[in-house]
């Protein structure tokens, strides 16, 4: 019998948040599948918007809101959208009692951050959960996002979605409105997607966890920090050096991020300042093959996720399979039935 | 905490470049004041040395820095220049002999990295302080690089400095940890990181992006490096970079955010960082800093 079903008829509800929340809690440190799943979406659902980074305004949304009309969801802004400070959607105060309310409100059923840029960080330590861990909801961005993706992995292990925000979302329906839905709605991520001939080739299971590489180094030694050992991890990043992308995979690797993994997938590392340095010779393929050529397992390049056009959407914290080769690569969600089976 | 023992007419210093090219060019002045102020000089390969972004490959520039810290004959280790490059070779240096024959490592920047890993891993007092560019233009005759002179050859440190409208006064007393604040933040999870307890912090950094200052000082804060603290000194934070929307504050404002609510002393523009202004400081050693309303000195204890 499985932990869940086992809970589920022996524990009374209260009880079993609370094992459950251990549970949860437990889980980034092993590969069990998550016990506290957000529900998938249905039309007359609720998404909130707020903007715990990067600042937004009614105009910016028209777009997006389209998109979630379409999907037959109501949207519900939170009082940050509008707001303006320094480079933030709102003072810090205003950033977290916005994301705090609609984290704590039960009638908003999913969050999707308004944009990122910077911010996140400076509001992820006061944020309480709680309500969160008994009614998961699900919570979808990106880039400075990714302090969110790993902060709730690393402490309660409720999974999130990798995803375009507010922003980026447009009634004309590319790859990815199309896979947000998909995942909103509870279809099972299944991604076939071209493979590049740096790619080293290889099959693994794994939870896959990670998201923008900036942030994923900049929290290590916090409470946001993640253990990566036996998962998948997915590093993208925009606008850097590539001695500083260098950097970031060194650091990575110091505080053990990269000994231990299932395997790595690389999304987009766009508008790399390469004409501003010049003498720094290696492509991006060599400077991460070279950071993991000790380990074996599968790596793959260029996959359609982070800050590119037709950013594919990921779902964060659930189990995968990664199959790798230099002709393709192919991400298939496990089903519970087979996460539960090993 | 060990101090490597203080050099005499006729020692020998051994220049390397263990991250960045720099051309021969560069470092000539240098080489020729450490030959003036009565040290024998003993070149590296990987000063004048390049492979593309840096002064060899990992394997060459890893090899170089062994062999000068294995020399007995070399009694301090300057490096000519930072750049990046050392966190990329620092896990496979051996400093077995090291330990048992220490010696002074000069530089800063991405020196940081050795600093850090120097005093966290081994207790070893390493020195922070110009390197070959600052010996340029006869800048080599100014306070600072003299400084590195006088540290050098054992005189205590005694440095002031003018008070800033942010400093918050008091003293305290501690060993003097830190470096560049990029390098600091990047080594915060990795082998080469260490306890800031009771220790004088210092930071300085060159060329980031405000939001970035921002966020580094976040990653020290979470990782509990700004508790607890004898004191903190924030030095040069030079050629700030902001973006389109701009962040919105001065370097200093985000800096003193940060540390507002802890109550040791902390002082701003303290001449140590990618400028001109950057007096010699001796990592792991014990100094104490006094920051009042109209001055501020940090003394070597």
């Amino acid at each position: 019998m499985n932990r869940k079903s086992f809970l589920r008829s022996f524990v009374p509800a209260t009880l079993g948040v609370l094992l459950t929340r251990q549970l949860a809690a437990a889980s980034p440190r092993s590969n069990i599948i998550p016990s506290s799943f957000p529900p998938y979406l249905k039309p007359g659902d609720t998404i909130g918007i707020t903007c715990p980074a990067g600042a937004v305004d009614n105009a910016e949304l028209r777009n997006c809101c389209k998109v979630f009309e379409d999907w037959g969801l109501k949207v519900r802004y939170g009082k940050t959208v509008g707001k303006k400070w320094q480079r933030y959607g709102g003072t810090d105060e205003e950033r977290l009692a916005d994301f705090q309310s609609l984290l704590d409100d039960d009638a908003v059923q999913a969050i999707i951050f308004a944009r990122g840029g910077y911010g996140t960080m400076r509001i992820i330590d006061r944020l309480n959960w709680d309500k969160f861990c008994m009614s998961p909801k699900w919570l979808i961005g990106y880039s400075d996002i990714t302090t969110i993706h790993l902060h709730v992995h690393a402490t309660l292990g409720i999974p999130t979605i990798h995803a375009d925000m507010s922003t980026s979302l447009s009634p004309k329906r590319g790859m990815s409105e199309q896979s947000l839905e998909n995942i909103l709605f509870g279809k099972p991520v299944a991604y076939i997607v071209k493979g590049n001939k740096h790619n080293r080739s290889g099959n693994c299971s794994g939870i896959l966890v990670g998201g923008n590489l900036t942030i994923i180094q900049a929290c290590s030694g916090s409470g946001s920090d993640i253990s990566t050992e036996g998962k998948i991890l997915f590093i993208e990043d925009v606008n850097e050096y590539k001695y500083s992308i260098d950097r970031m995979l060194v650091h990575l690797k110091r505080a053990g991020k990269l000994a231990g993994l299932a395997g790595l997938i690389v999304g987009g590392f766009t508008a790399t300042r390469e004409k501003e340095e010049e003498t720094y010779r290696l492509s991006l393929e060599e400077l991460v093959n070279e950071k993991v050529s000790e380990y074996n397992y599968p790596v793959c390049f260029d996959f359609p996720a982070g800050h590119v056009r037709n950013n594919l959407a990921l779902k964060f914290g659930v189990p995968y399979e990664l199959s790798v080769s230099s002709t393709d690569v192919i991400l298939n969600e496990k089903s519970l039935t087979q996460a539960t089976a090993g | 905490m060990i101090l490597p023992p203080y050099l005499r007419a006729g020692d020998t210093i051994g220049i390397v470049c263990p991250a960045g090219y720099m051309p021969a060019e560069n470092f000539q002045t240098a080489v020729e004041v450490l030959q003036e102020w009565g040290y024998r000089v003993k070149m590296g390969i990987t000063p004048g040395n390049q492979f593309h972004y840096f002064s060899g490959t990992d394997e060459v520039r890893r090899n170089d820095l062994q062999d000068m810290l294995d020399d007995s004959e070399v009694k301090a280790i300057f490096c000519a220049r930072g750049g990046y490059g050392i966190s990329r070779i620092i896990d496979d240096l051996d400093f077995g002999r090291f330990e048992k024959h220490p010696k002074w490592i000069v530089g800063f920047s991405d020196v940081t990295v050795l600093h850090a890993h120097i005093f966290g891993k081994y207790k070893i007092a390493t020195l922070h302080a110009p390197m070959a560019a600052a010996f340029n233009e006869g800048e080599y005759r100014n306070a600072y690089v003299q400084s590195l002179k006088k540290a050098l050859e054992g005189v205590k440190a005694d440095y002031q400095a003018a008070a800033h409208p942010f400093n918050r006064q008091g003293t305290g007393e501690g060993r003097l940890v830190g470096g560049n604040l990029a390098l600091v933040a990047h080594l915060v999870g990795s082998a080469s990181s260490y306890n800031t307890k009771n220790k004088i912090l210092f930071l300085e950094d060159v060329g980031e992006y405000i939001y970035n200052v921002d966020r580094m000082m976040i990653q020290l804060k979470r990782a509990g490096m700004l508790d607890k603290l004898a004191g903190l000194i924030f030095g040069g934070f030079t050629d700030m970079k902001d973006t389109t929307i701009p962040f919105g504050q001065t370097v200093q404002e985000v800096l003193r955010h940060h540390v507002k609510d802890y109550d040791y002393p902390v002082c701003f523009d303290f001449p140590v960082g990618h400028d001109k202004e950057n007096y010699a400081l001796k990592v792991g050693v014990k100094y104490k800093l006094a920051v009042t309303a109209d001055s501020v000195r940090l003394k070597e204890r």
